[in-house]
Order: structure tokens, then sequence, then C-alpha cells
């Protein structure tokens, strides 16, 4: 396949670029002279129902900050109504934000003009959206080359290279078929081939796949990790579906009623929740798949421990940890570049299964050691090329949320 | 008093109507019981009063005298009317003439290939199959006259109709502004158009032209609209997001999304095209419809039969055709366009050697005269069905009963009532069916009838359409019951009513007037053939579109078929029977009014009268009756959205 494009991740690990997306103190309110309602603190801090009942306004984005950095999968997640869509769409101004600043690589996308505007749509963000959004009445291949006629380039150019990336999505032998001839899987194959033909720095999706089977599901997030893999383009993803949060986000930002009531990454969600409703909502994840021995382990007491016993990389998940130590019969020690940083034992591991583990601590433990936190990688392996400065970042806090409850 | 003890009788049994129902009846009841006795002081008489009455026909006939005057010398006429006359003209005589240079081998061959490329084989030779039925019955000549005035008024409607559904698929105001205009034009009858249009033009091809764009431009407008805001919105938002100016929106978007609508308004402007070109002979155009008009006159059933055939066979061609194209236009991809060169070639060929062997006009020695036989079968019928045959009675006898026993009794009924109180039995029915506001429109419509000083008439051509409606609906809702029922019975239904809803409303007089004789009773009757298949269509599909799951669980509780059909299929359908109600009332409106060319009298027979004698303003104000009797009969039959909504 493809090797990295022009917008992967340069390798220079050590950049501290600016976000791709940054956002702060967005809000979106529907309803007559929705302006007033950002702008007055007393009507900002109401619930929602307060809010409609005296105004008749209904805020869809609340006060919502975060930046999107190079690279990085940043998934926002919630239940239907919770204002995910509207977020994802104000991005590239699809609906007009109320109030707030939204900056791609450092310009004011607000501040843009019609033709400055269409440049980004054309150019540096492409959406894929829930319904596909596909033309009925244009082939495979027009479909995905409609961006590119957009855009005014010539029919020979343009079919050529969607033809390129219709294979590169595995719809070889489909050009000539239209929309209505597909299944939900291969349209939203069409959709995604669309998006990627105008090269973009950033991919947006608005809940892909909820419209797809729970194994054509399955099969196009892998086809989004492999993508994401292979090109290291930066993507925001809207989701309501947690498992395809946790599988895909190295962050993701949990909304509830217009705000972002936790953002972190998924073993921060999972292991720390800001509060009740995050909690209420992660209980059931399978937590010894989501956290990684770093989280569960402790110092070494005793250089028995340093020396002996099975060895795992710091971002092998607890479930990892679990068989190694099982089959051992002794405690694992956690490794990283010859160094041991901690140990896991079976109480240990067994705590984090239960659900009674002070992450926070362990957390804190790895940080006071000095080492890189948090390094995580799941079942895609990312390739270092393209492992994402942030992970450089310490968190320290307890509750990792930008957005205090 | 009528309507206060009609109304106390309707909202006597508690819990049967609903609250709503109750409280409006109730309003209305006590507005009555202070306004009736005032306005029955008033004027006691049961007609309008004359004190109520504007005489328009004064002023109508000295702006008619004017236009008359000045057609030749005044600027707008020479600078806007007299280059809009001129140019129709011109358009339609260079079709005419192309038509007859191609000759009528290459009129066939030319017709058989479009239709062969956009529609198939079948229809390519059910095209050539109907051209040469034209050549055969003598009918080659008036058959392309119709062709050349349809071809230039579809052009018109079609660019006229485009243009305004465009503006008002793309601005809401104009949206607002347009959609009741064309709304209400779509209900009115043909008849009503007419009179306008020859005021300003005179009786003539131009006129004729006008009329039928005027008719026919409105599902155009609508349907384009329509398409264009029915667009599914996420395709929008994904077009947009791709960053598409509004140019590239609309062009590579919004107008490929609504082709199903824009060739479905093509296929209803060429209907109502045909429909509307074949009753304009009564202002002047020439061609089939007016054989039929000519025939009509002179009860010559066998000459109009001759010319209604090919006008049966161009409608239903020309609806196939345009409807075969349009479905594969929306599934397949668009034929290369060197099949297209290949067909036109051949077309050429075919025409260019009918040319060179002189198949230029039909040849006399191939046309068969049916007129003749068909004009003794009817005398034979005349002399043996007409009356005395035993047992049943011969078609004249029912028509004469018919017309003693329900058309004379509900005439005289509705003509003996005083005027306010079918003023209110209007707004009580158009409120307990809709809302205020239709109620208040139609009130206002009827009242404007009186106003206009055609109160008897108009209660005349009304008695006409309510015995209409009535044989039609028992009709069309047992026929749609029966077919919503039986499979076998709609398989066999379908092809007959797919031939009946093509036909234009002129060619139901031929048959009935050979069955019936001329009067009133033949307008009626054809306006129940006329009417009948619309509503058993949307009977039949209402009844099959409700929801299985409510079916089968009154079956699972063993409710017998006819408790299905009345405690689940009937109630559940109900939106759709409104709506059966509606279209049949407005479809008989269209042709009791077309009955005036046969007999049928009232409102219809003033407007040819005025048409016939020069006396426009008589034909005027009766073509404003017309439009007030089809509002306020729309209005009344209208359910509100909210009300079908939740029917359904």
């Amino acid at each position: 396949m493809s090797t990295a494009t022009g917008t992967s991740t340069p390798p220079d690990t050590t950049r501290s670029s600016a976000p791709v997306f940054s956002v702060d103190g967005l809000w979106k309110v529907f309803g007559p002279k929705a302006g007033r309602v950002p702008a007055d603190p007393a009507l900002a801090a109401l619930t929602p129902a307060e809010l409609r009942s005296r105004t008749g306004c209904t805020a869809a984005v609340r006060d919502v900050s975060f930046d999107v950095r190079k690279g990085e999968v940043f998934v926002v997640m919630g239940l239907s109504g919770s204002g995910k869509s509207t977020l994802v769409r104000c991005l590239t101004r699809l609906i007009e934000p109320t109030a707030g600043t939204i900056a791609i690589d450092g310009e004011d996308v607000r501040a843009m003009d019609k033709a400055r505007l269409r440049e980004l749509r054309r150019h540096r963000a492409a959406m894929v959206f829930q319904h596909f959004g596909l033309l009925p009445h244009r082939t495979v291949l027009d479909n995905v080359a409609y961006g590119l006629q957009v855009q005014g380039m010539g029919r020979a150019e343009r079919r050529e290279r969607a033809a390129r990336v219709v294979a590169k999505v595995g719809l070889e032998g489909l050009e000539h078929r239209r929309p209505g001839q597909l299944s939900g899987g291969q349209r939203q194959r069409v959709g995604l081939a669309r998006a990627l033909a105008a090269d973009p720095e950033v991919l947006l999706f608005d809940e892909p796949f909820s419209a797809l089977d729970p194994l054509i599901r399955r099969e196009m997030q892998e086809e989004v990790v492999r993508l994401h893999r292979e090109e290291g383009r930066t993507m925001v993803f809207i989701t309501h579906d947690l498992q395809e949060a946790l599988k895909l986000g190295d962050r993701i930002a949990l909304m509830r009623d217009g705000r972002v009531v936790q953002l972190g990454t998924p073993e921060e969600i999972v292991g720390s929740p800001a509060d009740d409703y995050v909690r209420e909502f992660v209980r059931d994840v399978p937590r010894e798949q989501v956290m990684t021995v770093r989280t569960a382990m402790r110092p070494a007491s005793s250089s028995d421990e340093t020396d002996g016993g099975p060895a795992l990389r710091p971002d092998a998940t607890v479930s990892e940890a679990i068989e190694a130590v099982a089959r051992a019969g002794s405690a694992a020690r956690v490794m990283s570049d010859g160094r041991c940083l901690g140990v896991v034992d079976a109480e240990a591991l067994l705590s984090v299964v239960a659900g009674t583990a002070d992450v926070a601590a362990g957390s804190r433990a790895a940080g006071a050691m000095g080492v890189p936190p948090l390094e995580r990688s799941r079942e895609r392996g990312r390739v270092g090329a393209a492992a994402p400065a942030e992970r450089r970042e310490p968190t320290a806090p307890a509750t990792p949320s930008e957005e205090p409850v | 008093m009528a309507t206060i003890t009609a109304t106390a009788q309707k909202a006597s049994p508690p819990g049967i109507l609903a609250n709503r129902a109750v409280r409006k009846l109730l309003i209305l009841a006590a507005a009555a019981a202070i306004l009736v006795p005032l306005a029955h002081a008033q004027w006691s008489s049961g007609t309008w009063p004359a004190a109520f009455t504007v005489d328009v026909s004064e002023p109508l006939g000295k702006a008619s005298d004017w236009i008359i005057d000045n057609r030749d010398g005044h600027p707008l006429f020479l600078y806007f009317f007299g280059h809009v006359s001129n140019a129709v003209v011109l358009s339609v005589r260079a079709v005419y003439l192309a038509l007859l240079a191609v000759g009528w081998a290459g009129v066939t061959a030319v017709g058989a290939l479009v239709a062969w490329r956009v529609a198939g084989v079948k229809l390519a030779l059910g095209t050539a199959a109907a051209f040469l039925a034209c050549g055969l019955l003598g009918m080659w000549v008036p058959t392309m006259q119709t062709l050349a005035l349809m071809v230039v008024a579809v052009l018109a409607s079609v660019v006229a109709g485009a243009l305004l559904g465009l503006a008002a698929g793309l601005s809401d105001r104009m949206d607002r502004v347009l959609r009741p205009v064309l709304d209400t034009m779509q209900v009115l009858p043909a008849f009503a158009y007419l009179l306008p249009v020859v005021l300003v033009f005179g009786i003539g091809v131009p006129a004729a032209v006008l009329a039928t764009v005027v008719y026919a431009a409105p599902p155009m407008a609508r349907l384009t609209a329509l398409g264009l805001r029915g667009a599914d919105k996420e395709v929008l938002e994904a077009v947009e997001s791709l960053g598409t100016t509004a140019r590239q929106r609309l062009l590579t978007a919004r107008i490929p999304l609504a082709r199903r609508e824009l060739l479905l308004g093509l296929n209803q402007t060429i209907m109502m095209a045909l429909s509307m070109a074949v009753i304009a002979s009564v202002i002047g155009a020439g061609g089939l419809g007016d054989r039929v008009y000519q025939a009509l006159a002179s009860v010559d059933v066998g000459a109009a039969l001759a010319a209604g055939i090919p006008i049966v066979l161009l409608a239903v061609v020309l609806d196939r055709v345009t409807g075969a194209a349009g479905e594969r236009l929306v599934d397949d991809a668009p034929a290369a366009p060197a099949q297209w060169a290949y067909a036109l070639a051949a077309a050429v060929a075919v025409a260019v050697a009918g040319r060179l062997a002189g198949l230029l006009e039909w040849p006399e020695a191939w046309e068969a005269n049916i007129a003749e036989p068909v004009n003794r079968a009817v005398d034979w019928m005349t002399a043996h069905l007409y009356s005395g045959v035993p047992v049943v009675g011969g078609t004249a006898d029912w028509a004469g009963r018919f017309t003693t026993w329900v058309l004379d009794p509900l005439r005289d009924g509705l003509q003996w009532l005083p005027w306010w109180s079918v003023l209110l039995i209007v707004a009580a029915l158009a409120w307990l069916i809709g809302t205020w506001r239709t109620a208040l429109t139609a009130v206002l419509a009827l009242a404007a009838i009186g106003v206009l000083g055609v109160w008897k008439p108009s209660l005349d051509t009304l008695s006409q359409v309510l015995a209409a409606v009535a044989v039609t609906l028992v009709i069309g809702f047992a026929t749609g019951i029966a077919a919503a029922r039986s499979d076998r019975f709609e398989r066999w239904l379908r092809p007959v009513l797919d031939v009946f809803q093509t036909m234009p409303q002129f060619v139901y007089l031929i048959p009935v007037v050979a069955l019936f004789g001329v009067g009133r009773a033949p307008a009626v009757a054809a306006a129940v053939v006329y009417a009948l298949p619309a509503v058993v269509r949307i009977t039949a599909q209402g009844l099959r579109q409700v929801d299985p799951a409510a079916l089968e669980s009154a079956r699972s509780l063993g409710a017998t078929s006819g408790q299905q059909l009345r405690q689940v299929q009937l109630p559940l359908a109900r939106p759709a029977l409104l709506l059966a109600v509606n279209q049949g009332v407005v479809l008989v409106l269209a042709v009791v009014i077309i009955g005036g060319l046969v007999g049928g009298g009232a409102l219809g027979y003033q407007v040819v009268f005025g048409l016939a004698q020069g006396d426009l303003a008589t034909g005027l104000v009766a073509g404003a009756a017309i439009v007030c009797l089809g509002l306020m009969l729309d209005r009344v039959t209208q359910p509100t959205g909210r009300r079908t909504a939740k029917g359904a």
C-alpha cells in the first residue's frame, strides 16, 4: 500500500507544532436572538431546560474548548442530542458558530471570507457523513472525483486520482456502479474515498459507521485504523459508540448537553472518570483491555523483582499482563529501553479488573520516575514515526479533564 | 332554519364526534343564531339578495369592447401582446409546416425511433402503430395541427414552469408567494382559463396556445420546486462540505437530485397540455379537438369518435414514452451520444426516403371511414337501447330518471334553500374537515358567486357536481375496496385505470352523448367516468398502505374480514379517503363545466355561449364563478395536514 503521503507526520518527534484545530469557548445556540446567550453569564449558566423555557433557545454546543493535535485521532463522543454533530459542523462552518474561536493551523476560521472558507473545505478539511451523502446520479468514480471537479481539476486528471483513491479504500472493480447498487459498507467506503481524494489535512467523521451493521462497522473501523497507520492523517471522529471511541481514539472528548464533561485518553476516561455520568458511561467497559500496565504497576521493591520474571512493555494492556503473570506464576517487570520502570503483580492486575485500582497513583508513580507516561500502543501497532508528540507531555492531574464540571 | 336543526342533530350524540368538532359547530350555531334572524328580517327571499349583487357585466363589456377597438392601435397590444401573438403563430406554423414537410412516413419513423431510444422496443412499436392509426382514421392533418400546437405550448410551459419552480425552489419568499397560487391553479377547471386569454388575444391560435401554457405550466413549476426543496439534506451538506460554490451546488447537485420530479413534471405538463389543447378548440385551436367539437355540436358521434381515438392514442403514447423515459433516465446511465446519432441518422434516412417515394400526405385510399358504421351503430342503439328495453329500461330512460329523480330535486332544493343557510352549511363542512382558514376561504368564494349575480346557475352546476360526486364516491369506494382486497381484480383493473387516467377530459363526452343523448345527465355521467379512476386508485392505495401489523393484530383477535375493513382499514385509511373525495370533487367539477358543451347548461353553458356570441362579459362572469366554485369545493374538502398526520 501507499507510504505516507505529503501530509503524514514528519519524523521529527520533538516538534511542538501548533494544533491543527484549536477551539476555544465555542458556542452554538439555536433559536431567536441566539447571540445573547453566550454573552450573558446568567443565561450561559442555565440548564438546557431552563434556557429553553426562558429564551426559547437551545444551546447545542456550550463553551467547548479543545485542541486537535497533528496526527492524532480525536474522538468526540456523546449520546444523541449531546451536540457532537453540531460541534463538528462548526469546525468548517457548515453550521455557523454563535460565539468562540476556531483556528486551523493558527488561522481564524470564523474570520474567513467565503472564498477562503471554500478553500478550507476544498483542500484542508474533508468530511465523511453518517448517511454517506453520495450523489445518486453519479458513478462511484465520479462521486470520488466530485471534490476534485469542484476544485476545477480537469476530467482526465481527477478521474485518474479518484481511481487511485478508490483502489486505496478497496473498491476496485466497482468504479462504474451507482451508489444505489452498493451495500452500506461500500457506500461509506465511497464517502471515505471522496474525502481522501482531495488529500485534506484533516478528516472529519460524523458518526460514519452508525448506519452500518455491526460486522461491517468493525471492518470499517479497521479500515480507518489502517488508513491512519499508513498516512498519519489528523482525524476528528464523532461517535456515540463507546467501544468505537476507545478503539479509535488517541484522545476522547466526552460530551453531555453540549458541554465536554471529560477530555482525555481512553485509559484516563475509563480509569478515572471525571464524574458519575462518565463513570456510569464506562461501567461496562472491559477495563483490562483498555488499561495499560503502566497504570497498574508499582515501583520495584527489591532488586529481585527488577531482575527476574517476565518483561512487559509499558503500553501492554492489563489483559496481556494477566496472561504473562499467570504463565510465569510471579510478578512481571515493566521494561522500557532496558530499564525496569516498575512491577505488576497479580494483586495489582486484579484490582484493575475489579475497578478498585487508584489509577492516578499509578500515573503519578510513573511520572515521578521521570518516564514518558502513557506511551500507549493498542492493537493497531502504531509505527514509531507517526507517534504524535503529545505523548511526551506529562499528564499529572488526577482528573485530566480540561473542562472541570 | 335548516342548518341549525342539522347542526343540532350532529352535535347531540355525545362522544361520537371529537370534542373539537362539537365546539366548532356550537360556535357556528351561536353565530348563526344571531345573524340569521337579522338576515331573515332584511331579505326574506331564498335567493341571493339583489342588494348584494354587483353588476359587473357592464364594465366588463366595456373593457372587452375597448380591447377589441384598440387591439390594432394601442401600444400595449402593438408592442407586447402583438409580438407575443405573432411569435406564437409563427412558431406553431413553423412546427406544423416542418411536420408536414417530413411527411407521415418521416413523422412516424422519427416518433418510433425517439420512443425506441428513450423507452424501448415495445413502446416504439406502439408509437408507430398509434401514428399509423391516426392516418388510417383520416385524421393525419388534424393530428399534426394538434401536435404542432402541443410542441410549442409544451416548450413554453416547461421553460416558464421550470423558471418559476427554480425561483420557488431556491427562495423561501418566492415559495410562500407562488405555492398557494399554483395550488389553486391546479384545482381550477380548464374552462376558467379560456376567457381571460380570449379577452386579450381574441379567438385564435395564440389564445389557444397561451391558455394551454397557463394551464400546463403549474405542474412543472410545482414539481420543480418540490424536487429542489426535497433534495436529501445530507447530500447537500456533503456537497457544501467539499467547498462548492452556490452555482456548482445548483448545477451538479440540486438539479440532478431533482431529476425524478423534473421528469414527472415534464410528463404531467405534456398530459395537461394535450388535455387543454383539445379543449382550446373552443377558442380557436384547430386540429383534433376542433373536429370533436364540431362533431359534438351536430351530435355526429361517428365523426367525434374518429377524432377522439387519435386523441386517446396520442395521450397514451405521450404518457407512456415520457414516463418510461423518466424511469430509464433515473435508473440507468444516460445513453451514449453515438447511439443517439445513429437513431437520428436512421430517422432522417426514413424521412428522406419517404419524401422521395412521395409519402408526404397520407394517401386517401388508405383511410378507413369509421364515422358511418359508428353512426349506424349509434342509430341502432338509439332505436333499440334508448328506451323500452324490458326490465332494465333504456339508457335514455335512465338519463331521464336520473334527471327527474336526482338532479332536479337536488337543484331545486339547493336553489330553494335560503342563501345564508348555504353559506352556513359550507362553513360548517369546511370547518369540520379543515381549519377556520379553509372555511373562511370557502365562504368568501361562495359569497363572491352571489355578488357576481350568478347564484342560480352556480347552484345548478353545484347540484350536478354533488350528484356526480355522490355517484363517483359510491362506485369508486366500492371498486377501490374490491381492488384492495383482491389482487387478481387489481391486476385486471390497473391497465384500465392507466388508460382512463391519461385521457383528456374532452374525450369523455363522446361516448356519453352516444349513450345518453344530450342534457345534464350525460354531463354528470362523463364527470363520473372521468373522476372514477383517480378515486378508485387513491382508495385502493390508501387501503393497501394500512399498517399490516395493525391488520394482523386485528386478525389475531379473531376479527372477521368485514370487521377488519370497518374497524381497522377504513379508519386507518381516512386520510387517503379524504384525499379521494377532494380529488373526486375537483375532477368532477372540471368535466361538469365542460358538460356545458353537451347540454349541461349552467355555468359551462354560459362560458360557451359567451364565446360563441362574442358576449365576453357573460362568459367572464361565469368563468369567475367557476373559479370561485372550484376554490370553494376544494377548500371544503381539503383536510388539514395535521389531521392527515394524525390519521395516518
